[in-house]
């Protein structure tokens, strides 16, 4: 966590740019006052000022340290109202929260990640992290699904990773449209016939948590290893220190404790894809 | 050991009045409820038993500030700390995990940190047990035996006065001239009330057929499909009483608001038994139904402590048996998860 005597207040950010991703998320660009630094796959509380605040996993290279972005959906209350904001507003902002992905521990390992929705965003994090160390893996999938094609959140950017080759990516969609030529099917339609020791390798599963449900389904019927499967999970953080009781996952708090958790950590516990 | 009369215990808290806000139990028709404490008066009533609120609202208050705008500085840090008087046994095992909280793990809480670290805790014996008290079920003996700064054993004409802390030590020193030595006979005096209460609340754990802990080990989740949940939802009307009335309940809600033009940031007691509480923006919601939030309560309380805690998140102080409007008794549903029907 940021040094912070306050674990409550937030530290006060200015908007520099709004990407309208799609007719429902944007992107939101921003400098905070005092750098913050993060994890790829930690999340971070945005506050309107004197309307609240609300969980986001930061969408950008975790190696800029001085702007953070964070991708978002409107669906309450806050993402309303950050879906309003213009370059040079003030918003707050408290953390980095929780576990991100352990990036060393992935070194010399084949990874497959496998993102949907929205869930996109940690992804995108991700993927810039995995550029900036690209000898560190044997190989990288990515594995991405969405409704429709036009919902496709980075299009240009992922037609770039395309392009480059580094990474084997193939993408679906819920429901094909004119001009789309690639496959049409849920996201677990794709993850056959990928070329890797299954027993060996690690998977990275984010997404809306009916699709993390099926995803993790598939890649334990492929053979890999519960330990080997990191989860993001999607849980009504707000403190981010695990005092406010919000996220408990079994014995854990998602905002402390994850939100990325491996399978085998939480499988037993009930109510985890709701 | 140490005696203070009645009369000098009224002298000592007008002393601490000078660096504390002085709160004492004042007996309203059947209850006690804490009031600031300003001269001595009849109503107050430092034995008998727990007040009607939980510790923890002068620890964690319902409500308070805890970010003014983007200051990084700790809103309240100037305020007078309290002296709570007549804090009973069963309120102190809230501490076990109101601390382990806010306090012990991992992330530290400042509010809480500097109320513990201020705050002056004068305990006392009870001197009876209420219909709802079921204390000795969670292995807890009502009266205190640590963990306080000083404790008041009544007795005739006073108390056994025993300090359990450096602070405690100090006021006793401080304040020497108001304790005298105790009368021999005085500890035989204590002991034989105190095993009266102790037997009056064995007598009621008996009565309503109240399992010991030792017992609670896996029950939750043994019987995590059962009725009971149902069942025992059937009546709740989501009011979240039973969260705010417990001594062991610590979850808040942060929300913000703003006032001509200054913005401030603050928590407020949050209840588990309300439908939004683990709902996320997106819509999920782990536990949409009402039968899934009371078990979650009795999961969080018996289960999740346990196992990061190394204690039930119970008292059996009896709170949420009176506080209740639907009259879900926590005792019953300890007894049916226990039993062996389903």
């Amino acid at each position: 966590m940021h040094h912070n005597e306050n674990p409550y207040r937030p530290i006060e950010a200015k908007v520099l740019e709004v990407r309208t991703e799609t007719p429902t998320i944007k992107t939101i660009k921003f400098k905070p006052v005092e750098p913050i630094s993060f994890e790829t796959g930690q999340f971070v509380e945005i506050t309107i000022p004197g309307l609240g605040e609300a969980p986001f996993t930061p969408s950008s290279r975790p190696d800029v340290k001085d702007t953070m972005e964070v991708t978002v959906m409107k669906v309450g209350k806050v993402t309303e109202k950050v879906h309003e904001l213009k370059v040079g507003d003030t918003i707050g902002v408290r953390g980095p929260f929780g576990n991100g992905y352990p990036m060393d521990h992935f070194k010399g390992k084949e990874l497959l990640i496998v993102g949907g929705g929205c869930g996109l965003a940690p992804i995108r994090s991700l993927v810039y992290e995995v550029f900036s160390r690209l000898g560190d893996f044997k190989k990288v999938f990515y594995r991405g699904g969405c409704k429709t094609p036009s919902e496709f959140l980075y299009k240009k950017e992922i037609d770039g990773w395309i392009a480059k080759k580094d990474i084997n990516i193939k993408l679906t969609v819920d429901k094909g449209e004119e001009g789309w030529d690639g496959n049409v099917g849920v996201v677990t339609t794709i993850l056959d016939g990928i070329d890797m020791d299954f027993s060996q390798g690690i998977a990275v599963v984010c997404g809306p948590p009916i699709a993390m449900k099926f995803s993790t389904q598939k890649l334990l019927s492929l053979g890999f290893k519960d330990e080997n499967i990191y989860l993001s999970m999607e849980k009504n953080m707000s403190c981010g220190i695990g005092k406010c009781g919000h996220c408990r996952i079994g014995t854990y708090y998602a905002c402390k404790d994850g939100p990325v958790f491996t399978y085998d950590k939480i499988k037993n516990f009930h109510e985890i894809w709701a | 050991m140490q005696f203070i009369s009645k009369a000098n215990l009224f002298k000592l808290l007008d002393a601490l009045r000078a660096d504390y806000d002085v709160y004492v139990p004042v007996k309203k028709g059947k209850q006690r409820f804490y009031k600031k404490y300003e001269r001595p008066t009849d109503d107050i009533t430092i034995g008998e038993v727990r007040a009607f609120e939980p510790l923890k609202a002068f620890f964690s208050f319902a409500r308070e500030v805890v970010a003014k705008g983007f200051k990084p500085d700790v809103p309240g840090a100037d305020r007078k700390p309290f002296a709570i008087v007549g804090v009973k046994a069963c309120d102190l095992k809230g501490f076990k995990i109101q601390d382990h909280v806010f306090k012990n793990h991992d992330y530290k809480d400042p509010f809480y940190i500097k109320n513990r670290e201020q705050n002056l805790i004068i305990t006392s014996d009870c001197t009876l047990a209420i219909e709802t008290c079921f204390c000795t079920a969670l292995g807890i003996k009502p009266h205190p035996q640590e963990n306080f700064d000083i404790n008041l054993s009544e007795t005739r004409g006073g108390f056994v006065a025993e300090a359990g802390s450096e602070k405690g030590r100090a006021l006793t020193k401080k304040h020497a001239s108001l304790f005298q030595e105790a009368r021999s006979g005085i500890d035989e005096d204590v002991a034989e009330r105190r095993d009266r209460v102790v037997k009056e609340v064995e007598n009621n754990v008996k009565e309503n057929d109240v399992p010991h802990q030792d017992l609670y080990k896996g029950m939750v989740e043994k019987k995590f499909e059962s009725d009971i949940w149902e069942d025992e939802a059937k009546a709740c009307v989501e009011c979240g009483a039973c969260n705010t009335i417990c001594p062991t309940c610590h979850c808040f809600l942060l929300y913000d608001q703003k006032d001509k033009g200054k913005m401030e940031r603050l928590r407020m007691w949050d209840s588990c038994m309300i439908k939004d509480f683990a709902r996320v923006a997106g819509g999920a919601n782990p536990r949409a139904k009402l039968q899934q939030r009371l078990r979650n309560r009795f999961e969080k309380k018996f289960d999740y402590f346990p196992n990061v805690a190394e204690t039930y998140a119970c008292t059996g102080c009896g709170r949420c048996i009176s506080a209740c409007p639907a009259k879900i008794d926590i005792r019953k549903v300890l007894k049916r998860l226990v039993g062996n029907a389903s």
